[in-house]
């Protein structure tokens, strides 16, 4: 009865009810299966076809979703979730206890790419059919805001088509079908030409959308993407190009929707001691923390923003956006530009005379090369001779893990959404065991942050781990740990007519977008 | 003779190896696939499994080495991105690419021809003329540009023609076609212009030079002493002769237009395989390379050793000379 109400809300509300809705992505999604490839193409189009416990809502927060609700058990041992009754996955099965339970033991397989989220877990316990209880080793305050994007499996179906397991080197079942809980189901999927999505008839939730068939298509040429949204072929492109913005502006067929992402920008530096020997760069010039200081000074990042990204971008501060759950509210003054300042203290730490190794991706980040060449402009400006090399990811990421460089640039985008994430992964001290610092590529190390991440990572008590966090982002800003520039913008293009949601995760949630 | 066939056979055997050595001692620059296939939150150990897993800690040799192994028993491997089989993919995306170099290359020779003929009719003609000047436009203009600005036109100024993609296929037994469709139709001809606007002209020039060469030739004089129409002088006779020289260049080129067809399927979307070639470079999807290599150059050395043969049927002295 009350989604009849609701159907019928939505008819008179909408005269053009059934609607088919094409977009265009850059990067098609790897896989269907949501444990295989831990990425936003692929997480962000199957968040409309699979579910989790809990979901995020229009404003990032923590929803229920396939939970109704949770509590902490005892005092942090875990946390117990009841499930939602009278779910079913789109093949018609019931969802329950006993899919939470498989879809763990899924994610958290070492060919899963999303074990490192069921790191602090060491159990889970199925209660009855619609409880479950998730054990920690320790103390988590912020586990529900970190599963939101594990998805639930039937575990029948998984095991009837031997994909009971992701499979990233050969592919399985479950990488070309998919069987979710969530409003879209997939009706064909063409991998790199076309999938095609239509409603989830048996969704629990109450419809948004007006959408009755959907089709995404991968359009790698961004000329081609802004030529098929201007001529109506595809009604939504993620992304539109930066310097297209200011011309699809003028034009009354077609919107574009602008938003920061998650993501923040920054330089790091290579500060481990005799790395030398690695041939270019690492000359222990970025040891002492005046260098480091020296080039965040020298960077007038508002004049890069104004120029390259035209006043789409937001000066960062620190390593997480002020979007972002514990964002040091006490330490938000980003960097001061002073190109003098930068000449006497680029000179005290003996920067003078010596190259700086600076590597940069120029398929990665929006206009990063760009960015770095303003970067070395700049920096040149304030009597540093900078030597940059642009490269393709593909070749850059190995570069940064043989440490051939000096300084370089970094896009984070915390998939917690949380400050404690860029600080496991870009600040502790690099610990292949404890699986820390897995992105720290120059090496920072502090022995107090190192100590505050397992108190910030348990605590329970939200003012204390504020406290925690604030000091760690004066530690790694008095220290110069990283040069934070920017918060990437978010700019997606739609015809007018579609009413949709930007997330700063980047993501394009269907059942959000009506079409008139 | 057959002594010359199995040594030119030979011959081409060693031409793909060098080839497939050289492609892949190349695939170590184009980068590492390893962190496209995983995600931020993974840790050393799990790249390292997996680069072990593919096989990517071995020397390039090794790699190429475990390749032909495969290839010679029908495997191309598992592609990366799409972690399906590459033949298969192969396979659902040849029937694109065919039909698209198969419609640009009846447009190049039909117009290439019809305009070769009119300008050399027509030689100082104010068209012919104007014709010869704008396909000077059409040689010198990059394909990527001919395609946008093709796209801005028809798509997005009159909305005449999609802007992209194949339109609805048909499948016929595992060969999607695009030829039964209104859409699938509409769909062929911005990019069929767009990738047989060189050969056309190419083709057009050589009818035209050709044609003026038969024109001054004695039997055309004798065939206008004798009161036969221009008609009749110009494509009966003229035509004809004019066409030897052409067939061997439209053959040559044939292979380059699939070959060459990647810059037109990336600015068009056209899901065949040198949009598939373009996408497997940028995730550094090694199996989808090497085959998609391999196949290329098989077609090449292919190509050239059927002109090779067929030259010794005609040419005794060559069978001589082997």
């Amino acid at each position: 009865m009350h989604r009849l109400s609701t159907a019928l809300a939505l008819v008179l509300a909408l005269p053009a009810t059934a609607e088919e809705f094409n977009f265009a992505v850059t990067t098609d999604p790897q896989t269907m299966d949501p444990h295989a490839v831990n990425s936003t193409p692929v997480l962000g189009f199957l968040n409309n076809v699979y579910e989790g416990l809990v979901r995020r809502g229009k404003d990032m927060s923590i929803e229920p979703s396939l939970a109704v609700s949770w509590e902490p058990i005892g005092e942090g041992e875990g946390w117990r979730f009841k499930l939602r009754e009278g779910v079913t996955f789109q093949d018609g099965a019931a969802f329950n206890a006993d899919d939470v339970v498989f879809s763990y033991e899924r994610a958290a397989s070492e060919q899963a790419d999303t074990s490192s989220w069921f790191a602090p877990v060491s159990e889970v316990i199925k209660v009855d059919d619609y409880t479950v209880d998730i054990m920690t080793t320790a103390p988590n305050p912020i586990f529900p805001d970190s599963i939101a994007n594990w998805m639930m499996m039937d575990s029948g179906w998984a095991e009837a088509n031997g994909a009971a397991r992701p499979d990233k080197d050969q592919g399985n079942y479950a990488t070309l079908n998919a069987n979710g809980t969530g409003p879209f189901q997939v009706v064909s999927r063409q991998p790199d030409l076309e999938t095609v999505l239509e409603p989830h008839a048996g969704w629990w939730g109450e419809v948004e959308h007006n959408l009755t068939r959907v089709t995404m298509t991968p359009i790698q040429n961004p000329a081609t993407a802004l030529a098929a949204l201007l001529s109506g072929d595809v009604d939504f492109i993620n992304p539109v190009p930066i310097q297209d913005v200011a011309r699809l502006e003028g034009n009354p067929e077609v919107r574009v929707i602008q938003g920061i992402e998650a993501r923040v920008i920054m330089l790091g530096f290579d500060q481990q001691e005799g790395s030398a020997e690695s041939g270019q760069g690492g000359a222990d010039m970025f040891l002492d923390p005046r260098a480091r200081e020296a080039v965040a000074k020298a960077i007038n990042v508002p004049a890069i923003l104004q120029t390259i990204m035209r006043g789409n971008a937001e000066v960062a501060s620190q390593m997480v956006s002020p979007a972002m759950r514990g964002f040091s509210e006490a330490n938000a003054a980003p960097y001061v530009y002073d190109a003098e300042a930068a000449r006497s203290l680029a000179e005290e730490a003996g920067l003078a005379g010596q190259t700086i190794a600076f590597k940069c991706p120029n398929d990665r980040y929006l206009n990063d090369e760009a960015v770095c060449q303003a970067v070395t402009s700049m920096l040149a400006q304030a009597g540093m001779d900078v030597s940059l090399d642009a490269m393709p990811v593909s070749n850059y990421w190995p570069e940064l893990r043989a440490d051939n460089f000096d300084m370089y640039l970094l896009g984070w985008s915390p998939g917690t959404f949380d400050a404690e994430h860029p600080i496991r992964f870009l600040a502790a001290t690099q610990d292949d065991e404890a699986k820390l610092g897995s992105w720290n590529f120059g090496g920072y190390s502090n022995a107090r942050v190192d100590e505050l991440l397992p108190m910030i990572q348990s605590e329970i008590d939200d003012t204390a781990r504020q406290a925690m966090l604030d000091e760690t982002a004066k530690i790694l800003q008095d220290e110069v740990a990283y040069v934070p520039l920017y918060v990437q913008p978010l700019v997606w293009g739609a015809r007018s007519g579609v009413e949709l949601t930007q997330r700063p995760d980047d993501f394009f949630i269907l059942r959000w977008v009506t079409v008139n | 003779m057959l002594s010359f066939i199995v040594k030119r056979v030979g011959q081409s055997v060693l031409v793909l190896l060098i080839t497939g050595l050289v492609a892949f001692s190349m695939f170590t620059f184009v980068g590492d696939p390893i962190d496209n296939m995983l995600g931020q939150e993974r840790t050393i150990e799990d790249v390292e499994r997996l680069r072990e897993q593919l096989g990517l800690d071995k020397p390039f040799v090794v790699q190429y080495y475990r390749f032909l192994e495969q290839a010679v028993q029908g495997n191309f491997g598992v592609s990366y991105r799409q972690g399906r089989p590459v033949a298969e993919i192969l396979l659902e995306r040849a029937p694109a690419t065919l039909e698209l170099a198969a419609v640009s290359g009846i447009f190049a020779i039909l117009m290439g021809i019809a305009l070769g003929v009119f300008t050399a009719i027509r030689r100082n003609g104010f068209a012919a003329n104007l014709i010869m000047s704008a396909s000077l436009i059409g040689v010198s203009l990059p394909t990527f540009l001919i395609g946008i600005l093709l796209i801005y036109l028809f798509s997005v100024e009159l909305g005449w023609l999609p802007s992209f993609g194949r339109g609805d296929t048909v499948d016929l037994g595992g060969w999607t076609t695009g030829f039964l469709t209104a859409s699938g139709l509409k769909a062929l001809i911005l990019p069929s212009i767009t990738l047989g606007l060189y050969q056309m002209t190419l083709i057009m020039r050589l009818v035209r030079s050709e044609m003026l060469e038969v024109l001054r030739q004695d039997y055309i004089r004798f065939a206008k002493a004798r009161g036969l129409s221009d008609r009749v002088i110009n494509f009966r006779h003229a035509l004809k002769n004019t066409m030897v020289p052409v067939i061997t260049v439209i053959g040559l080129q044939l292979g380059s237009i699939i070959a060459f067809a990647i810059i037109t399927e990336t600015v068009f979307q056209w899901p065949g395989v040198g949009l598939l070639f373009i996408n497997a470079i940028q995730f550094v999807d090694i199996p989808v390379m090497a085959a998609y290599l391999m196949l290329i150059s098989v077609m090449f050395v292919a190509i050239n050793l059927l002109v090779d043969i067929l030259y010794a049927f005609i040419d005794p002295r060559l069978r001589v000379a082997a």
